[in-house]
């Protein structure tokens, strides 16, 4: 008797011990918070930051919950596995109602579209953010994010490298002969040191910004690659680039190249806004100038836009709710409280805070309006990531400073893919 | 009473029921289901279509990169195995050695292993870069210049099996325990007839200890085929795709390029082709597995 009652209270503590550890998942969205009267709409947020970004996002986040009684966002931070807990998310029906956002042809089937929701704030609500990036963050006519910040990208010097080796400092309008001039110049007088660096396994979505520039690109708007990817012009910049390594005056970096100019390594290098915080602690002695154009294209550089967005999931059962967070997060107060490692994506804001004074901000700003009106391949060909993959191998094949092999035979393969 | 007797049968499942659970709803569940997306095209956003074999289809003829990545991966295997079995078994003879400190040596040989994959990545990552890293500096004071081995193809799966190295750890504790195991009175009976120690090993530990070396060819078959950590975090498949093993296959097809269906089916074959070599191995071991337990008549075991 005493057996059989001791074998069912063991059998009863077993099941509930392993239903007591499934369910936690399911209950977590309904429980309430410090005893509020009125039932609080939860809204998970999803961003990609980490370390001091990510606690300054968090105290924005926890100032928004005080000012809002009915609305508590969560902050969950997914780092650097952002795109496979997205994808896993929307996967299962289960993302998270806000997210920052930057690759639409992905993601977008997921996303809830805005446009509606902008209309309702009436016309100078999206007047106010600049219109090149729009663009940036729709897919076949419709918005699916609200810019967040952005940068373009634009040439590092480093001026005490540039001092000893008894240059002038690059100026708006400079050529790539000039760059390459400068490069060979810094590599014979200043010891040690490669004039120019620039990535080895090239990321497709930037590099298109070189083609633009020479007036051309990875494929044009039906998506067909053949006679642009592997064009003169396109050719032209893959060999430019390869004989810049062959001639011994620019290094191809293993990451993006910020290493090599904090050590010293090297004179300049491409790069968006990110690095402008990290070389003002290094007391890197730097300058930021637009990126160099092609003089026989005969038009100004252009540049890619690396822009990031806010999005709404279309699963997410509080749109309205997310809407107000939404424009919470892209408003004005906010785009000041991240200037320091966001360009800001309102004009009012880079008027009132005098952004095109400074000389290290203001060359993004100018290649953002250098750059309007041209659509990036990875948002018009449909199966953009295994072709994406073709190209990174391909242009790696060219850069490798182990393979070097030529540019044209390697074009004219990629483009049969 | 019958309920009495029901409960006595019923108990030992009452015990077993949460591993059993646990086994069934975490893995065989999803098992069985990867098996039914394999016959699906299932892309993460939209909803999923019912496509047959047409996902083995297209990995068999269509794909040129799964046989690259099947062979890069067999190429792994089949110089890594061996390497690590050798390496584990003189590690281990090395240990069983009755030399002073051998206490201290066994912690050192064993801790490597304890690392996660992702601390290993992030040390190798410095000893084997081309300008900076210790590897190529050592290599420089006997006089050799050193490959870039993270940026040269023809180096780089050299560098991750190089890596992998430091998992060695864990055989060569199960093979110390085998080794332990032999009765001492054995390697005396050896050397009074006059057999050199290298002759012991030879004929006395080898022979005894090969139901733990079939153990460990099997265990490390199949983690040499599922590699995936050390190669995502330390090289990311390059360069130039040269070490993109299989594991990184079926990860980029499932989140990179959000092809659930097909990379379950890469999944499966990869199981299909473990399963087979697994079996083979076990079928060839009655010729080369001796087991103490075993009576004398029955074939297989040394003579």
């Amino acid at each position: 008797m005493k057996r059989r009652i001791g074998v069912i209270a063991l059998a009863v503590m077993l099941i509930t011990t392993m239903l007591a550890g499934c369910a936690t998942k399911t209950n977590d969205t309904a429980t309430e918070k410090e005893g509020s009267q009125t039932e609080k709409v939860k809204l998970r947020f999803a961003s990609w930051d980490s370390a001091e970004d990510l606690d300054m996002q968090q105290n924005l986040v926890d100032q928004f919950n005080e000012e809002h009684d009915n609305i508590e966002v969560v902050l969950e931070a997914y780092g650097d596995d952002f795109d496979t807990k997205i994808s896993a998310g929307m996967g299962s029906n289960d993302a998270p109602d806000i997210m920052y956002m930057w690759n639409y042809p992905a993601y977008y089937e997921g996303l809830e579209p805005l446009d509606a929701y902008l209309e309702k704030e009436g016309a100078d609500f999206k007047a106010g953010y600049y219109d090149a990036l729009w663009d940036y963050n729709s897919m076949n006519g419709e918005i699916y994010g609200m810019p967040v910040g952005f940068t373009t990208h634009c040439v590092y010097y480093n001026k005490d490298i540039f001092d000893q080796a008894g240059l002038e400092y690059p100026q708006k309008g400079w050529t790539w002969d000039d760059l390459i001039a400068t490069a060979t110049t810094i590599t014979e007088k200043a010891d040690g040191v490669k004039g120019f660096s620039y990535q080895l396994v090239a990321d497709p979505y930037d590099f298109e910004m070189f083609l633009w520039s020479n007036d051309t690109a990875i494929a044009d708007e039906n998506g067909v690659m053949e006679g642009n990817l592997n064009s003169d012009q396109a050719i032209y910049v893959f060999e430019m680039y390869q004989q810049m390594q062959k001639d011994g005056i620019a290094i191809a970096t293993e990451k993006g190249g910020s290493d090599e100019m904090r050590s010293g390594k090297t004179g300049m290098f491409i790069y968006g806004s990110w690095a402008i915080n990290t070389f003002k602690e290094d007391n890197l002695n730097f300058g930021i100038v637009e990126l160099p154009s092609f003089a026989s294209s005969g038009k100004d550089s252009v540049s890619i836009l690396s822009s990031s967005g806010i999005s709404m999931s279309k699963d997410s059962k509080y749109k309205d709710e997310a809407w107000e967070f939404i424009k919470y997060w892209t408003g004005e107060e906010l785009n000041k409280a991240r200037i320091e490692y966001e360009l800001p994506v309102l004009n009012s804001v880079v008027e009132s805070e005098n952004i095109m004074e400074d000389e290290l901000k203001a060359p993004f700003y100018s290649m953002l309006e250098q750059s309007a009106g041209y659509v990036p391949t990875s948002f018009v060909i449909d199966d953009w990531s295994r072709v994406c993959d073709n190209l990174e191998l391909a242009f790696e094949r060219i850069f490798n400073p182990s393979t070097l092999e030529d540019a044209k035979t390697v074009l004219d393969e990629a483009v049969k893919q | 009473m019958k309920s009495k007797r029901w409960i006595k049968k019923a108990t030992p499942f009452f015990f077993i029921s949460p591993w059993i659970i646990g086994f069934l709803v975490f893995t065989v569940g999803p098992l069985l289901f990867s098996l039914v997306m394999s016959f699906f095209d299932w892309p993460i956003m939209r909803t999923p279509a019912f496509s047959g074999i047409a996902n083995y289809v297209e990995m068999f003829t269509k794909d040129a990169q799964f046989y690259k990545s099947l062979s890069i991966t067999l190429k792994y295997a089949a110089i890594f195995v061996p390497l690590n079995m050798v390496l584990a078994l003189l590690l281990a003879m090395l240990i069983t050695q009755p030399v002073k400190g051998v206490k201290f040596f066994r912690t050192i040989y064993y801790i490597p292993s304890v690392i996660s994959g992702v601390a290993i990545s992030i040390i190798w990552k410095w000893i084997l870069n081309g300008d900076y890293g210790i590897l190529n500096y050592l290599l420089s004071l006997i006089g050799i210049e050193g490959p870039n081995w993270l940026v040269d193809p023809a180096w780089a799966l050299f560098a991750v099996i190089l890596a992998s190295a430091f998992g060695v750890g864990v055989m060569m504790l199960i093979f110390y325990a085998d080794i332990k195991k032999i009765p001492i009175a054995l390697y005396e009976a050896a050397a009074i007839d006059g057999a050199s120690p290298i002759k012991q090993f030879f004929k006395i530990t080898l022979p005894i200890i090969t139901p733990t070396i079939l153990f460990n060819l099997v265990t490390s078959i199949i983690s040499a085929f599922q590699q995936l950590t050390l190669v995502m975090l330390l090289t990311g498949g390059g360069p130039l795709k040269s070490t993109y093993f299989y594991g990184m296959f079926v990860y980029d097809n499932a989140f990179k390029h959000h092809r659930l269906g097909y990379a379950s089916a890469n999944a499966w074959v990869m199981f299909i082709i473990i399963l087979l070599l697994t079996m083979i191995v076990f079928r060839s071991s009655t010729a080369w597995v001796y087991y103490e337990s075993e009576p004398k008549a029955k074939g297989g075991g040394k003579k």
